[in-house]
């Protein structure tokens, strides 16, 4: 329903009458696909893409139809390049015909009319896509209209390493209640950084190393920020909300740690090799990482036993304002502006083929993603993947989702902007706090509420 | 004979007049232009349409507006009437499948789409394609939400057709609510800047920066051409060209030899282990080791500039004034505070500048070092007016703001340069010589 009035009388014209018209002649189409945040275990995120297509085609020969598909691909492995790369390529006029980005996308790009309504091209009521979660079309919703179709889930844990915490006298009983201790919230980050900061004064792990944070800006960070009692949206008016006494706590938090020396001052910023080096061999006491990141550690970094290895749980409460949790950042296959409606409609039936469990589980086991359907539960190959199953049964019950506001893209650069500057120790947190209030308050004015 | 002369001259200028303002003149208007609004990805930059949407009607509310009209434009139905059906043959629903929808379900009110398609895939004629049959729902609907209408006369249309008892001076509020393109904002970006308690911070970051590597570049380069000067003419070739190598190296390969040279378990950081030195990455690790790390990098790309003018000038220093100091006595530093120095004044004046000015608006080696970090600690202005309008990690690329910063570094510039040319008398420079050699 975004597209232009005009355009789309000519539309629906075109293609009612091509429906009886053009039923015996050949099609042929080019998707370009492309897909932002995509390392080396992710390719099943556009090969399913190449992989629909196919079928597509051999569902049309079936019919008595030639439909010939070029799937062109293209992958990022970052975010600020990809996000960077769609926005001007659609300004150009040159948007791919599917993207796959953060759903926190769907704010801006539907706004800036980039996006065509995923609804408006797919049937929910029919398989795949009536398989998939409910609570996941929510996600992937933005002002009461369905933009996407979900690609994949996961959940953002935090991680033990069983050797370091027996060096500090936990026995193996310790080590598995300690999730359990978690959720209920006895076990918390200040607890954390006391243990961190045993296994450094035992010279278990180096001065700096016992606490190691994601390195850069990512979803994890406003884990923490509900770690301390935060809300990002106000259920009642839908509006964000910037909760000071909880952004204050978690960048103190921050502070705190850096303070203990259990994390540099300088931590953000620093590499995700080091990073990966330092959590996959025992070189770290507690950690937080996305779920995928363990095929990463078996994959690259020399992991073998990761159950013996690591514990996981939830992200600690930081007091008791807050709760146990962690953050699902789904993907989002979107329908872009770009090419015919004809084009977009070959789209749409590409990512409803793609969204075969049997597919989605191709993708969620090797890169160590959670199960959109129960019917892709049920997968065998996904079924008998014990960390895939338990992201999916134990952590993403407790998954909160950032919000898809079109404001809050300028809420959490603001956001990590000033925890950084915090952290570092440029500011004071109260500064950071009220510079961020500042920031936002003059940035989105009264769509924002501060408590 | 003066006129066709004139014109010749234009001729020859006036490709170099195309470029000027295809590459300065344009991006700076442009730049301009954008500064004074809020232009961003939601808004794009080619302009908008006009929609009304499920929150914009909740922020309406809000806002005042009454509470029948919003429950008016709101609302959303399909409905199988005489006339819909009429508007659906016209759209090209085909008949057989209209045929049956006017048998089976005229009359029907249906409240959301999903329920009126659900009804219409019963049909035995229904479309095998599901885009065929959502288009073919669309005529049968009555709403506006969501709709992206190309102009305000279509919106405001739209909008009497939904609420047709709403007051004129409504339907203008919402409509001129509904746009989603970018809008004029005055000076409100520059207001933003001023309110931001770390627009402080990132110009006294930019100060430092700017000061700092501008003084390496005078100062090695200044040593580089003397010491050369003074070395004999083979050797001092292969140095001058080792030099150089910092700014000939593609950028990108540049930084990437400065990781493997700072960072965890590269050259400096085994060296310093073997040492006992305090081991860690170098780049990122500190604030001082990063503050130093970029200076250095950009420092010794400008170093060989420095060099190479200073190296020329040095060159045209008539020799027979330095063998008369010779006969004199003199030692080699009083030839050089003497009868160097003083002779390379326009020289290290037009570097001073020139670099100033390059420093400014520099941002493409930091980025790809320290990227600003750690933290924000050597983010420059060129690299957060950047960051800010083209590259974040959000995606939330703000072009009115980073237009508006790039904006105040073109001022800057433009006040330096004045300045500059003041301070150190280019006048006098490029005047004619009043001796002829």
């Amino acid at each position: 329903m975004t597209i232009l009035k005009t355009t789309k009388l000519l539309a629906t014209t075109a293609m009612l009458l091509s429906g009886t018209m053009l039923a015996a002649q050949a099609e042929d189409y080019t998707i370009t696909v492309w897909a932002g945040g995509t390392g080396d275990t992710s390719n099943y995120r556009y090969d399913n893409i190449v992989m629909a297509a196919d079928i597509l085609e051999r569902e049309a020969a079936i019919r008595g139809e030639e439909l010939n598909i070029t799937v062109e691909t293209q992958a990022w492995s970052g975010w600020d390049d990809f996000k960077q790369a769609v926005t001007l390529a659609a300004e150009a006029g040159n948007a791919p015909n599917i993207i796959i980005s953060g759903h926190e996308d769907i704010g801006p790009w539907s706004q800036s009319g980039l996006l065509r309504p995923v609804e408006d091209y797919v049937d929910f009521d029919a398989w795949p896509l009536n398989a998939i979660y409910p609570n996941l079309y929510d996600i992937t919703s933005y002002d009461g209209v369905v933009w996407g179709i979900p690609q994949d889930a996961e959940s953002r844990p935090f991680f033990y390493s069983r050797a370091n915490l027996k060096a500090i006298g936990w026995t193996d009983a310790d080590i598995e209640a300690l999730p359990g201790k978690v959720a209920s919230g006895e076990y918390t980050l200040y607890n954390m950084i006391d243990d961190a900061k045993k296994m450094q004064d035992a010279g278990v792990v180096e001065a700096g190393k016992g606490f190691v944070p994601r390195p850069s800006n990512g979803p994890d960070y406003w884990q923490f920020y509900i770690s301390f009692g935060g809300e990002m949206v106000d259920a009642e008016t839908g509006k964000l909300v910037l909760d000071k006494q909880a952004m204050t706590d978690m960048f103190q938090f921050f502070v705190d740690a850096a303070d203990a020396g259990v994390v540099p001052a300088t931590h953000l910023g620093s590499t995700w090799d080091a990073f990966h080096e330092a959590v996959a061999n025992d070189q770290a006491g507690f950690w937080h990482a996305g779920t995928w990141t363990v095929s990463e550690w078996q994959t690259k970094w020399g992991l073998e036993d990761f159950f013996g290895q690591m514990q996981y749980s939830l992200i600690p409460a930081g007091n008791e304002n807050g709760k146990a949790n962690t953050i699902s950042h789904p993907l989002v296959y979107l329908l872009s502006n770009a090419g015919t409606d004809d084009d977009a409609a070959i789209s749409a039936e590409l990512i409803s083929i793609a969204s075969e469990p049997r597919f989605n589980a191709l993708h969620a086991v090797k890169s160590g993603k959670v199960a959109l359907s129960d019917a892709q539960a049920s997968i065998p190959l996904f079924a008998n993947d014990r960390w895939a199953g338990i992201a999916t049964t134990e952590l993403l019950p407790h998954a909160t989702a950032i919000p898809n506001d079109v404001e809050f893209g300028p809420y959490w650069t603001a956001m990590f902007k000033n925890l950084e500057a915090s952290w570092t120790g440029t500011v004071s947190v109260e500064d950071a706090v009220n510079a961020l209030e500042a920031e936002v308050t003059s940035a989105l004015g009264d769509k924002i509420i501060v408590r | 004979m003066r006129t066709r002369t004139s014109l010749l001259g234009l001729g020859f200028v006036s490709p170099a007049l195309a470029l000027l303002f295809a590459f300065f003149l344009m991006p700076v208007v442009l730049t301009t232009v954008f500064a004074f609004t809020n232009m961003s990805t939601a808004t794009g930059i080619t302009g908008g349409s006009h929609v009304i949407t499920g929150n914009l009607l909740r922020d309406l509310g809000n806002a005042g507006i009454d509470n029948d009209v919003i429950t008016a434009l709101g609302e959303a139905s399909f409905s199988v009437t005489s006339e819909t059906l009429a508007a659906a043959a016209d759209a090209g629903v085909e008949p057989r499948f209209l045929g049956e929808i006017e048998a089976r379900l005229m009359g029907q009110n249906f409240e959301d789409a999903r329920s009126f398609e659900s009804a219409l895939k019963s049909l035995p004629s229904r479309p095998t394609r599901i885009r065929e049959l959502k288009l073919a729902t669309e005529p049968f609907e009555r709403s506006i939400l969501n709709t992206r209408y190309a102009s305000r006369a279509d919106m405001e249309a739209a909008i009497t057709s939904m609420a047709p008892d709403a007051p004129a001076e409504t339907i203008s509020t919402i409509a001129e609510a509904s746009y989603t393109g970018w809008r004029w904002i005055d000076g409100g970006n520059f207001q933003t800047l001023l309110d931001r308690p770390e627009t402080i911070r990132i110009v006294l970051n930019t100060v430092f920066y700017v000061a700092a590597t501008l003084a390496f570049n005078v100062f090695v380069g200044l040593f580089l051409a003397i010491t050369t000067f003074y070395l004999p003419k083979t050797g001092a070739g292969f140095f001058s060209v080792l030099w150089l190598l910092p700014r000939i190296t593609p950028v990108v390969l540049y930084a990437v030899m400065w990781k493997w040279f700072t960072w965890d378990n590269g050259f400096l950081y085994v060296i310093a282990e073997q040492l006992g030195l305090p081991a860690f990455n170098y780049m990122k690790g500190s604030v001082p080791t990063a503050w130093a790390t970029i200076i250095l990098v950009n420092g010794f790309v400008g170093a060989s500039f420095g060099m190479i003018l200073f190296s020329g000038a040095l060159r045209a220093i008539p020799i027979q004034q330095l063998w008369a100091s010779e006969v004199d006595g003199a030692s080699r530093w009083q030839q050089i505070r003497q009868i160097i120095l003083p002779q390379l004044r326009w020289p290290i004046l037009f570097v001073t500048s020139y670099q100033t000015l390059s420093l400014l608006s520099s941002y493409e080696q930091i980025w790809l070092t320290t990227n600003g970090g750690p933290g924000s600690t050597t983010t420059v202005w060129a690299l957060e007016a950047f960051n800010t309008a083209l590259n974040n990690y959000t995606g939330n690329l703000e072009y009115g703001m980073g237009a508006a910063m790039a904006l105040i570094l073109v001022a800057v510039g433009l006040v330096l340069s004045i300045l500059y040319l003041r301070m150190f008398r280019f006048d006098e420079l490029v005047n004619k010589p009043r001796i002829e050699f």
